[in-house]
């Protein structure tokens, strides 16, 4: 961005407009109000001039000219609608009528087809075209990819986004002139990154999809934008639901929705893998353990059962002897009032969640620092970027979509350190092999450790790489979890001394919520120590949260095996396949979890509970670069109930006042401070900040953003603008600064979830579009063992 | 091996050496060859630009662009390499003068290749041919092959210290790669499709270098220019439309063959004097006078003069030099169809118009003639027509609608002869069946 | 000269009467007349009771395409689609309706649905007798709104099958 580029003037329709010198006639027009149609241009691939729909009339020229394929030129006087263009779009359309089958009733674009508005549009309803129509039969591509070819228009959109975006190129095309037809890799199927963006981006009903056809059409459904429940990138995903028997089903998922921070892109599993939601495995009603069997019971019991038992443990055995184990699927809302309810309610620290990055050690390292830490959208736009270690590929689709994209329309240069042949070398200036393990080796070596690089690889090629390095302005740099501990500080440190921005990569949707949320047994919300916990801090829990660390979760199994730990709340979770820990551990613990299915931990419990997944709720989640966003409540299971509500609803029965919990509102009081147990004299610290954000109190107990309002005042970094948040739009979080002084943590009980594009732990067993398509069996490591979480 | 014919009313320059062995290159040399490239060696490459602007020579293809201002558009100076292309995917239906030279005097299209290799500061020049030419490769890669022994090709050509490799290069039978952009992309080993324009191919071509991209008749009338001056070789011709050029006179006369004739030649003179006239004593009913893109001539337009200009004001194109003519027995709703019949089945499918109109105009003149029309099929062909001429991607969608447009608005009696269920009325061996009218077509 | 207007008047007046004395009734004799109408009588267009037609081959015309219950001013009619396999074959295209509910507690009998039709499936029959004291009767299912199935395809086979009892040879498709 050194310089901006020149601005032409023309003039579109008697109207003068600008553009930077380069741009696309129709881009110019497009941001200037004018819609020019087109079938085969799309933003972002590249120009083909195929669909002749985007003709215009531009002085001194002859013919009709293609807006796509045009560059705006000074002084261009431009008409995008007469009579003349609007007869050439006319007979284009007449044109590709009279091979296209008109099956709308029928065909799954109905109603959202780019072809249907245009006929609208320019009026070419009456066939002149007597003869009969080419047809072929459709075919099967994979499991979620459908070609009806007589649909097809040969705009060559699929071609492309799945060659120039996705890196595939599993698409082409056979044949020549009227028998030209697109073709799958395979012959007659699809071997590919099965990510449906063929079908998304398709203006006609061609390429249809798997897991929709047929079953409904767009305007009988809802469309919600929410995040996808996967990996840790954050995705928006337009979920179509439409009412059915049990409350509201999830018909699709697509991206008609551009507006998230994924732009075009959505892989299968956002796409396609909302199916676990309707698994017939799910679990719908309580199930408590009567005579060593799991029996139905109603919520009433089984609340009334964990309550008695957990306030005997409390009341008997201490806080200590309670763990608390916490989810990286659940929403921030969610995970900040499991680790209240842990500290408050249960007086325990003994909370933790499955770790998969080095976040208290990534906030740590950036002590001292400012705006280190980078968002997705900057990865599209950053000039360099450095990778090392991951697949993002495999475990970040959208950040791989986004460096792609990034290398391909911006020429950034992509620098990969990786211990494998991963795709992204393909894209990568400079790709370096080095061995398993020696990350952390690289970052010391990128400080000027020179000693470092012999274990890494080849010293002039490191030494060569690091040059390069050097002399980047505006890299971005992201890291696996390979990278934790004590290696993350000499990244930092360079990162600093050539103002590069940080990414930690973690797996799960709601891994980074889940550290920035405190489901640590030693750090509250916002990387806070326990210990340290004084003065105003304190008061903010009230003087009521325990001091002294809890236990990990290993701790915890290992306690629960020695007769220490007499009660266990598993949230969303799976630790026992997860670890692989002994199950006979548990056998003297009561068990509470809440899960949607019966997972091998689930299976040992004495209380399990039906949990709304993260499509079934609102709150927020954060992705792995710290970027917040909303999640939209889209599908909907009458009978099971969101975490949130779960752990409300526990706290209640134990007798606790769940306004200490939640900061609702009872309707007329304005009053706050008693709610929350101020006594007179006190300010009410969270009812100032509430009057001074302009936010009204919250009504209900089981509305997660009356929580949002206390992450937002006491979590440092999620104080980002409360309007744009609600809007749908991503907010970047920055971490916390600590200050001087280490965070406990602990980078050897991480584990990464070694999920593939084709696993996603426990809902990825349970989806069956994600175990259909074939490339399933081939992705999935020998040595991964079970997925879970 | 096509019989080769001659008339006295010739003016052989291109054609001098056909029939006189001159495929072999110790023949070739004795009649002049590899002459004009060691002038041209001695010459400023501006010099030969002017001296073949001179010669007012234009395109031999099809489109009529002068070869000299087309050679000025290379930059001087370019970061990668430059190249020179021949153009010998010869597919235009009623065109068959680049088979003769390509087979009788591959050595000039090798001499013509490097002099404007010389020209443009190219090293490497490319030979593209037909695929259906298979023998003709055969031809050329022996031609090469003695061009590189004797050293004219290769490093240090006639010891001038430069440079100049020639290659051949086969293609895999389709009309679209005679597209100067496709051809390129088919020569890069992919799909013959035509490119996005502007940038045009003396800025990026092949392999993203500039290049330039002649006929094969075009590159075998340089060596001539060379030797004998740009001035003799435009004096020739008419003005701005310099030299002779290679007339491939078929269809029903009495002499067909190719015949090397003064650009301006007169079309009747050309049918009567040179073809013989009319086969079978019968009289002429049109004419298609540059290979079948060109709109087509009625009998009566016949009087005029061969030239890029007349013809463009009489509504029409020199195009590629294929004459096709005519008698008075013709059905030409017959010749419609088997005119789009050929592009539908040669469009390369990438753009709507293209694809679609030529499927659809194909289709509605099969049933016309099979004597199923419709009187609004009439309209709707033209209609069909009207709309793809200037839509397309490339010219194919222009070759295919020009002279469907012409044949309905000049010959529309005819098609409304096959109305009302009669096949075609011309043909006495067409379909007898009667075909049935539609229903509900009205 | 006014008695005589008057008379006339009343004769003008009594004539008429008279004269549709002998005119034969008009009067509908619902529901006591004959046939399974009972009397009532309906133009071609009157809107009843929906039909939900089949085609030639017996299979359904109703492709699910969700039309009629967009254009639906009351929101009545609700569907659930399917996609047609060899082995089950439903309608003639690709997807047909597994669901298919028209609620008549909601229906106004507008014929926007018969209009919005694609392929002709849903049409208004003659049925009228809705009346029902109970209204979770009148959500009327496909199985209730099916057209029955052309006769050459055994529709009349149920009549038929007294006779095949009698070992004549059955009707088959």
């Amino acid at each position: 961005m050194a310089d901006a580029p020149k601005l032409v003037n023309l003039t579109v329709d008697g109207k003068a407009i600008t553009a930077p010198a380069g741009t696309l006639l129709i881009d110019a027009c497009k941001n200037a109000g004018i819609e020019i149609p087109s079938f085969c241009y799309y933003p972002g691939l590249s120009v083909q001039g195929a669909c002749r729909m985007c003709l215009v009339k531009i002085e001194k020229m002859p013919k009709l000219q293609t807006s796509c394929t045009t560059v705006v030129g000074e002084g261009m006087v431009v008409t995008t609608e007469n009579d003349e263009i609007h007869q050439a779009r006319k007979s284009m359309l007449e044109l590709v009528l009279a091979n296209h089958p008109l099956d709308c009733p029928v065909c799954d674009a109905g109603g959202q087809c780019e072809l249907q508005d245009m006929t609208f549009t320019y009026g070419a309803a009456e066939s002149k075209f007597v003869d009969i129509k080419n047809h072929r039969d459709e075919q099967q591509w994979s499991p979620v990819v459908y070609f009806d070819r007589p649909r097809c228009i040969l705009c060559y959109r699929c071609v492309r986004v799945c060659g120039e975006g996705m890196d595939v190129w599993a698409l082409g095309i056979q044949q020549r002139g009227v028998s030209s037809v697109i073709a799958p890799n395979m012959e007659d199927h699809l071997e590919c990154e099965e990510c449906g963006m063929c079908i998304d981006i398709c203006p006609v009903g061609a390429l249809t999809s798997g897991a929709y056809r047929y079953k409904t059409r767009p305007w009988e459904m809802n469309h919600v934008a929410t995040v996808c429940t996967h990996c840790g990138d954050g995705c928006v995903t337009t979920l179509g639901v439409r009412r059915s028997d049990t409350g509201m089903e999830i018909m699709r998922g697509d991206n008609r929705d551009k507006s998230g921070i994924n732009g075009d892109f959505l892989c299968i599993k956002g796409r396609y893998a909302f199916d676990f939601s309707k698994e017939p495995e799910r679990i719908t009603v309580p199930l408590i353990r009567r005579n060593s069997k799991l029996e139905p019971a109603t919520w009433e019991a089984a609340f009334e059962l964990i309550a008695s038992k957990l306030k005997e443990v409390r009341d008997r055995d201490g806080g200590q002897a309670i763990g608390v184990i916490g989810s990286n699927r659940t929403t921030n809302e969610e995970n900040y009032l499991l680790q209240k309810f842990a500290r408050l309610v249960l007086a325990t620290n003994n909370i933790d969640h499955h770790r998969t990055a080095d976040y208290p050690g990534f906030v740590s390292a950036l002590a001292g620092t400012q705006n280190m830490t980078a968002s997705m959208r900057d990865v599209a736009s950053a000039p360099a970027i450095l990778l090392i270690g991951n697949d993002p590929t495999e475990q970040h689709p959208l950040l791989a979509w986004q460096i792609r994209n990034n290398v391909r329309l911006n020429k950034a240069r992509l620098y990969t350190v990786n211990s494998n042949q991963i795709k992204l070398r393909r894209q990568s200036t400079v790709f370096h092999l080095i061995s398993a393990g020696s990350e952390g080796a690289f970052a010391q070596f990128l400080v000027g450790n020179d000693s470092a690089a012999s274990s890494v690889g080849d010293p002039q090629a490191l030494n060569s790489l690091r040059d390069k390095l050097r002399g980047e302005q505006g890299l971005v740099i992201a890291f696996g979890s390979e990278i934790r501990g004590e290696h993350i500080k000499p990244l930092v440190q360079f990162a600093q001394s050539v103002g590069a921005k940080l990414i930690c990569l973690g797996d799960y949707a709601n891994s980074r919520g889940a550290a920035d949320m405190g489901l640590y047994p030693d750090l509250l919300p916002g990387y806070y120590p326990v210990s340290q916990l004084t003065g105003s801090k304190d008061e903010d829990w009230m003087g009521k949260a325990p001091k002294q660390p809890g236990l990990t979760l290993q701790e915890m199994f290992s306690a629960a095996a020695g007769g220490r730990l007499r009660a266990l709340y598993v949230v969303g979770s799976n630790p026992v396949a997860r670890y692989n820990l002994d199950p006979f551990a548990l056998k003297n613990t009561f068990t509470v979890v809440q899960d949607m299915f019966l997972t091998e931990t689930a299976t040992l419990a004495d209380v399990v509970l039906p949990a709304a997944n993260a499509y079934e709720k609102g709150g927020t989640f954060t992705n792995t670069c710290g970027d917040l966003q909303r999640l939209q409540k889209a599908g909907d299971v009458t009978t099971v109930k969101s975490d949130f509500e779960i752990i409300v609803r526990i706290a209640n029965a134990m007798g606790y006042d769940v306004h200490g919990l939640v900061p609702f509102a009872p309707g007329l009081r304005a009053d706050m401070g008693q709610t929350r147990g101020a006594e007179s004299g006190e300010a009410d610290r969270h009812k100032v900040w509430l009057t001074r954000q302009g936010i009204e109190p919250k009504l209900s107990p089981f509305d997660p953003l009356a929580l949002l309002d206390e992450i937002q005042r006491l979590v440092p970094g999620y104080e980002v603008s409360r309007l744009n948040l609600m809007a749908g739009n991503d907010q970047h979080t920055q971490v916390p600064d600590i200050g001087s002084g280490e965070l406990p943590s602990h980078p050897e009980l991480i584990v990464p979830s070694e999920d593939t594009l084709f696993t996603s732990g426990t809902l990825g067993r349970y989806s069956k579009t994600l175990n259909s398509v074939m490339e399933n069996d081939r992705a999935v490591p020998e040595d991964a063992g079970i997925p879970a979480d | 091996m096509a019989d080769l014919v001659s008339h006295p009313a010739e003016v052989k320059v291109v054609s001098k050496r056909f029939g006189k062995g001159a495929a072999n290159i110790d023949r070739y040399l004795e009649l002049d060859g590899y002459k004009a490239v060691q002038k041209a060696l001695g010459m400023d490459p501006d010099a030969i630009i002017n001296e073949v602007k001179t010669s007012a020579l234009r395109g031999r293809g099809g489109a009529g662009f002068a070869t000299g201002m087309k050679w000025s558009f290379v930059p001087k100076q370019s970061a990668k390499p430059k190249y020179v292309l021949c153009n010998g995917d010869e597919s235009e239906p009623g065109t068959c003068k680049d088979r003769l030279i390509l087979e009788h005097d591959p050595h000039s299209v090798i001499e013509g290749v490097m002099i404007a290799g010389l020209a443009i500061g190219a090293r490497i020049g490319y030979i593209y041919i037909r695929g259906e030419y298979r023998y003709l490769s055969v031809i050329m890669e022996k031609a090469i092959a003695d061009a590189y022994a004797r050293g004219f090709l290769g490093k240090n050509i006639f010891g001038s210290g430069r440079d100049f490799d020639v290659y051949w290069h086969g293609g895999a039978g389709a009309y679209e790669v005679g597209e100067e952009s496709a051809l390129m992309e088919s020569l890069e080993g992919k799909r013959g499709i035509p490119r996005i324009k502007p940038p045009f191919p003396a800025v990026v071509g092949l392999f993203g270098g500039p290049t330039v991209i002649n006929n094969v008749e075009t590159l075998a009338s340089v060596p001539p220019i060379i030797l004998q001056g740009g001035e003799w070789f435009a004096s020739l011709g008419t003005p701005k439309n310099g030299g002779t050029r290679l007339y491939c006179l078929n269809g029903h006369i009495n002499n067909p063959g190719v015949y090397e004739l003064p650009v301006g030649f007169n079309l009747l003179r050309m049918i009567n004097e040179v073809g013989g006239g009319i086969w079978k004593g019968r009289k002429l009913k049109a004419v298609t006078p540059g290979g079948s893109s060109c709109p087509i001539l009625k009998a009566e337009e016949c009087d005029i003069a061969m030239d890029f200009d007349t013809l463009m004001k009489a509504g029409s194109m020199l195009g590629s030099g294929g004459v096709v003519i005519l008698d008075d027995q013709t059905c030409m709703v017959k010749y419609a169809l088997r005119t789009i019949k050929f592009y539908q089945h040669e469009s390369c499918g990438w753009c709507i118009p293209c694809r679609e109109g030529t499927d659809w105009l194909k289709k509605s003149l099969t049933r016309f003639h099979a004597g199923a029309g419709l009187k609004k099929d009439i309209d709707n062909i033209q209609y069909l027509a009207e709309n793809m001429l200037g839509r397309t991607f490339c010219a194919l969608g222009d070759a295919a609608a020009m002279p469907t447009i012409s044949i309905v608005k000049k010959f529309r009696n005819e098609f409304e002869d096959h109305l009302e269920g009669r096949p075609c009325p011309y043909d006495p061996e067409a379909v007898t069946q009667q075909l049935p009218v539609l229903a509900g077509a009205h | 000269m006014p008695i005589l207007k008057n008379i006339a008047a009343i004769a003008k007046g009594m004539s008429i009467t008279l004269k549709e004395m002998f005119a034969p009734t008009v009067v509908e004799n619902y529901p006591d007349g004959p046939g399974p109408l009972k009397g009532a009588k309906f133009q071609e267009r009157f809107r009843g009771v929906h039909v939900l037609q089949r085609d030639e081959n017996g299979l359904e015309k109703c492709v699910a395409c969700f039309l009629c219950a967009a254009a639906c001013p009351s929101n009545c009619i609700y569907i659930e689609a399917a996609e047609n396999t060899a082995e089950n074959r439903i309608s003639g295209a690709e997807r047909y309706a597994k669901v298919y509910n028209i609620d008549y507690n909601r229906c106004i009998f507008c014929g926007y649905c018969v209009e919005a039709c694609p392929t002709d499936a849903i049409t208004h029959g003659h049925g009228f007798e809705l009346a029902t004291f109970n209204a979770s009767n009148l959500v009327y299912r496909k199985e209730q709104l099916l057209a029955p199935m052309p006769a050459h395809l055994g529709a009349n086979a149920v009549f038929n099958k007294a006779e095949i009892d009698k070992g004549m040879p059955a009707l088959t498709s």
